[in-house]
């Protein structure tokens, strides 16, 4: 609280001015003096006000300092209200159900089960039908069973189903970790001649996939909620159980879509609602140290599809997420939780917070008529809401950095350049509405990216 | 060696995404502050990630983000400093290969050498700067600079304690961020490496494996090369066990939780697993660095002596060598022949040992030293690398190592075990 409320001005002045711009590239350093300097000019002017309105008062330092102070504080309090930034989070898992059954007694009817009953070694190792269940989870979880089958060139149904219901319900990590391991390893051989030999006798469809998201709980066709509207301290830790095999769940689903060379496992359409799944999830703060998986999985469902499917499914991915992501912050946050790091990845970032900001305007229909919208507000209104602002801020940045074909729009980057103007210097210092700062040094700060680039 | 300069992205650039940390000092909420923070890291990912053609951010700038992974609380923002760095550092390698031009006067028939390309005054997680005094350090920590061989010493002294911490204490987001950074400094070291050592084995050069980051921490005076293997040894230990273990025992706080909290619990809890088994997998990667550094390192020992057929070292080989070499030790002196020279008997190969498990005597004794269990399980790993030895290096390869053919090898497996349990038995009785 000791701080002088001027510095505080120029900090977020120096920090967001746009005059930086045309000096800028001489010197930086200099400039930081040079903006220094002249707040100090300003702050000196401010000050002799202050002291001129003091002038009927005996002038006492203590007194001045007291007046900053309350300055200040009055100042802090106004900013407080801004401190309720709303944060992102939906609850995207409900009610678990209970898993379907799985009767272990196929597995002695495969090959492998009866080689081993048969073979001289079993006097060591005392295989019966009832100790096989055991048995093979020694093997699964030990490699073996991977090294079998590669030897036998032929993935029995029995063991694929066993394995594929271990990897999506067991609840012992051991099982779950060795099952998707052995999943991966037989979509994607690590070597070319192991894929040509391997037969992989059942293949899970996509719609045991989905029927395992529902098991988890996941909220597949209802509306997403705020998960602070939501009880979310209610069953903590059983709700922590249950979704633990989504982690087996999301890397399997990584898998199959970088085998569909090789094997067919969901279609395009499959594929697209999965994008729109792992969206979901992304938007879920409970998944939040999954992030790594998650994005590792959305990369290799985007690249699942060609060049030419990806355009129109893409612009159906996003709207598939326009229509379910509620209308607050988390609009954005279903923006950023796509790591553009490639094309596919790039064009659906772009859309998809193209296909969101359509949603926030009645009646808008093409890029043109949306952009016009944003430049009629009225920021100066006091009934204007600056957070809406920020997020079509936010949603039209994403819209056009990851859209190369816009910048051969003229007309669309200056209505963008406006846009960006008004909310840079419409919204003055002092005001003290939520979000007004943010606006305006986000704006500020594209702005001068843009002045960098030009 | 070739050097490039990094094009230095403009001041600018920097001077305008740094802003956006900047603000965040006046403002007292720590929401605040994480929401800057987060603003940051986007603007980086959309200023230096996006643009094809984008110079790499400044060292200013790694430093910020670096600076968030190590101090930061919320799962977000490290989860995002995180990948974060790892995607620059796979945009922007510090150190890599280019194919070196032909050069119009050297013979075309000379083979193509790749040359290393190592970006000058790079920022670097890691800092060997002179000593400076231990309480200069703790200064230098806070304000989060890199780190130095002491500092990694410690953080892999940490990972071991991460199991107990998660079983014991409210679960926070420290041992999930020392995991992570410890990934990231480990993918660092691979990144800085792999090149390095990769460019050694064609020219032979020390230079290049020499100022790797590996080997200057190795090296390095402040810390024991053995206590760093045997804690990371420990940490893997540790961490595998807490893996195997943890499912879904790990319980929320009994205090009557805040709601965000007991969300944040539940992240954590959840990704436990997933992070603690990628990080085994990143101590296991660090380990077999050291590994092949040690190996190039006798290579280069005996330089100009010793032409290595293969690069590197396959990992099967390297499991089964250790595992015969163990053996070898426990089994009665009378079997193993004096070995004082250096090219391997009969016995140390792994046809060899298999051959002492099937005579009841030598078993017995051998069971004595170590448990059957143990036995049991240390021939079945080196029966699993020996199949794993890839196929290409062909059978001739595999019998010049074991010393046997596969179905010879198979059926004295068979029979070991069937001494093992024979003997096991009998010490019943």
């Amino acid at each position: 609280m000791e701080e002088d409320p001027f510095d505080f001005e120029s900090d977020v002045l120096l920090a967001t001015s746009p005059i930086v711009a045309p000096n800028r590239r001489r010197k930086v350093i200099g400039l930081d003096d040079l903006l220094v300097d002249h707040y100090k000019e300003k702050n000196r002017v401010i000050e002799r006000k202050s002291k001129l309105a003091k002038i009927k008062k005996t002038y006492n330092s203590d007194d001045e300092e007291d007046g900053r102070v309350a300055k200040l504080s009055k100042y802090m309090t106004q900013l407080s209200d801004e401190d309720d930034v709303s944060i992102w989070g939906l609850k995207v898992f409900g009610n678990k159900k209970s898993p379907p059954s799985f009767v272990f007694s196929n597995l002695p009817s495969c090959f492998l089960f009866r080689s081993f009953m048969g073979h001289g070694v079993n006097s060591l190792i005392e295989l019966s039908t009832e100790s096989g269940e055991m048995f093979f989870e020694g093997l699964l979880t030990n490699g073996w069973l991977l090294k079998l089958v590669y030897k036998c060139g032929e993935v029995e149904k029995p063991i694929a189903t066993w394995t594929f219901h271990l990897m999506l319900y067991s609840s012992k990590e051991v099982l779950r970790t060795a099952a998707v391991n052995f999943w991966c390893a037989i979509l994607l051989p690590k070597n070319e001649d192991e894929l040509l030999f391997l037969k992989i006798d059942w293949l899970p469809s996509f719609s045991e996939l989905k029927g395992a998201l529902e098991t988890y709980g996941f909220l597949l066709h209802s509306p997403l909620e705020d998960s602070s509207d939501a009880e979310m301290i209610l069953g903590d830790s059983e709700c922590t159980e249950s979704t633990q095999n989504i982690v087996a769940w999301i890397k399997f689903v990584a898998a199959c879509s970088q085998a569909r060379k090789t094997h067919f496992i969901f279609s395009t359409s499959e594929a697209e609602e999965l994008v729109v799944v792992i969206i979901c999830l992304l938007l879920d703060r409970q998944l939040l140290g999954l992030s790594v998986d998650l994005n590792e999985c959305m990369l290799s469902l985007v690249n699942f599809f060609t060049d030419d499917e990806w355009s129109s499914s893409c612009a159906k991915v996003a709207k598939s997420v326009a229509l379910r992501v509620p209308y607050d912050i988390n609009s954005l946050r279903a923006v950023d939780c796509i790591q553009a790091v490639c094309g596919h990845t790039k064009h659906l970032r772009s859309a998809i917070a193209f296909q969101i900001l359509l949603g926030y305007f009645d009646k808008v229909e093409d890029e043109e008529d949306v952009i016009r919208q944003l430049t009629l507000i009225n920021l100066k209104d006091k009934s204007c809401d600056l957070f809406k602002i920020y997020i079509y801020l936010v949603l039209t940045e994403n819209w056009f950095l990851y859209n190369p074909t816009l910048k051969d729009k003229p007309l669309l980057n200056e209505m963008w350049g406006l846009y960006l103007r008004n909310c840079s210097c419409q919204i003055n210092i002092t005001d003290t509405r939520s979000y007004a700062s943010k606006v305006r040094s986000k704006a500020s700060y594209l702005l001068q990216g843009a002045t960098d680039k030009s | 060696m070739g050097t490039k300069r990094r094009r230095r992205g403009d001041g600018g650039m920097e001077e305008n995404t740094m802003a956006i940390l900047d603000t965040s000092c006046f403002s007292k909420s720590t929401q605040h502050v994480a929401d800057d923070r987060l603003s940051f890291l986007e603007a980086v990912r959309s200023g230096f990630l996006v643009p094809e053609n984008a110079s790499a951010p400044t060292n200013k700038m790694y430093k910020a983000i670096f600076q968030i992974l190590k101090v930061e609380n919320s799962l977000d923002l490290i989860m995002s400093s995180y990948q974060l760095l790892l995607e620059l550092d796979k945009r922007f390698p510090q150190v890599s290969l280019s194919v070196a031009e032909k050069s119009e006067s050297s013979s075309p028939s000379s083979p193509q050498r790749n040359e290393l390309v190592v970006v000058e005054e790079a920022w670097s997680p890691f800092s060997f700067g002179p000593d400076v005094s231990s309480c200069e350090k703790q200064d230098l920590d806070k304000v989060g600079g890199s780190l130095d061989a002491i500092a990694f010493h410690l953080l892999i002294g940490d990972l071991a304690k991460v199991a107990e911490e998660a079983n014991t204490k409210t679960l926070d987001s420290k041992p999930l961020r020392n995991m992570l950074l410890f990934q990231y400094l480990v993918n660092v070291l691979e990144g800085d490496f792999v090149p390095r050592n990769l460019a050694f084995s064609e020219s032979f050069d020390w230079i290049y494996v020499r100022e790797s980051l590996l080997n200057m921490i190795l090296v390095s005076r402040k810390i024991a090369y053995k206590g760093l293997i045997q804690d990371c040894l420990s940490a893997i230990f540790e961490l595998s066990q807490f893996s195997m273990d943890c499912s879904h025992d790990v319980r929320s706080p009994e205090t009557k939780l805040e709601e965000v909290t007991g969300k944040r619990h539940t992240a954590f809890a959840l990704a436990l697993p997933e992070i603690v088994k990628c990080t085994c997998v990143a101590v296991q990667k660090l380990l077999l660095m050291i590994i092949e550094l040690d190996s190039s390192k006798k290579a280069a020992d005996m330089e100009g002596q010793t032409t290595r057929a293969d690069g590197a070292l396959d990992k099967p080989r390297l499991k089964l060598d250790m595992i015969v070499q163990y053996l070898l030790k426990y089994i009665p002196k009378t079997s193993v022949r004096t070995r004082r020279s250096n090219g391997s008997t009969n016995d140390s190969t792994f046809g060899g040992v298999l051959k002492c498990f099937s005579n009841g005597n030598s078993t017995k004794s051998i069971v004595k030293k170590i448990s059957t269990e143990v036995a049991q399980l240390l021939l079945a790993q080196a029966f699993q690398a020996y199949i794993s030895l890839p196929s290409q290096h062909s059978t001739e390869y595999k019998e010049d190592i074991a010393g046997n053919s596969l179905p010879e090898i198979c059926n004295s497996m068979i029979s070991a075990f069937t001494c093992l349990k024979k003997t096991n038995e009998s010490k019943k009785l």
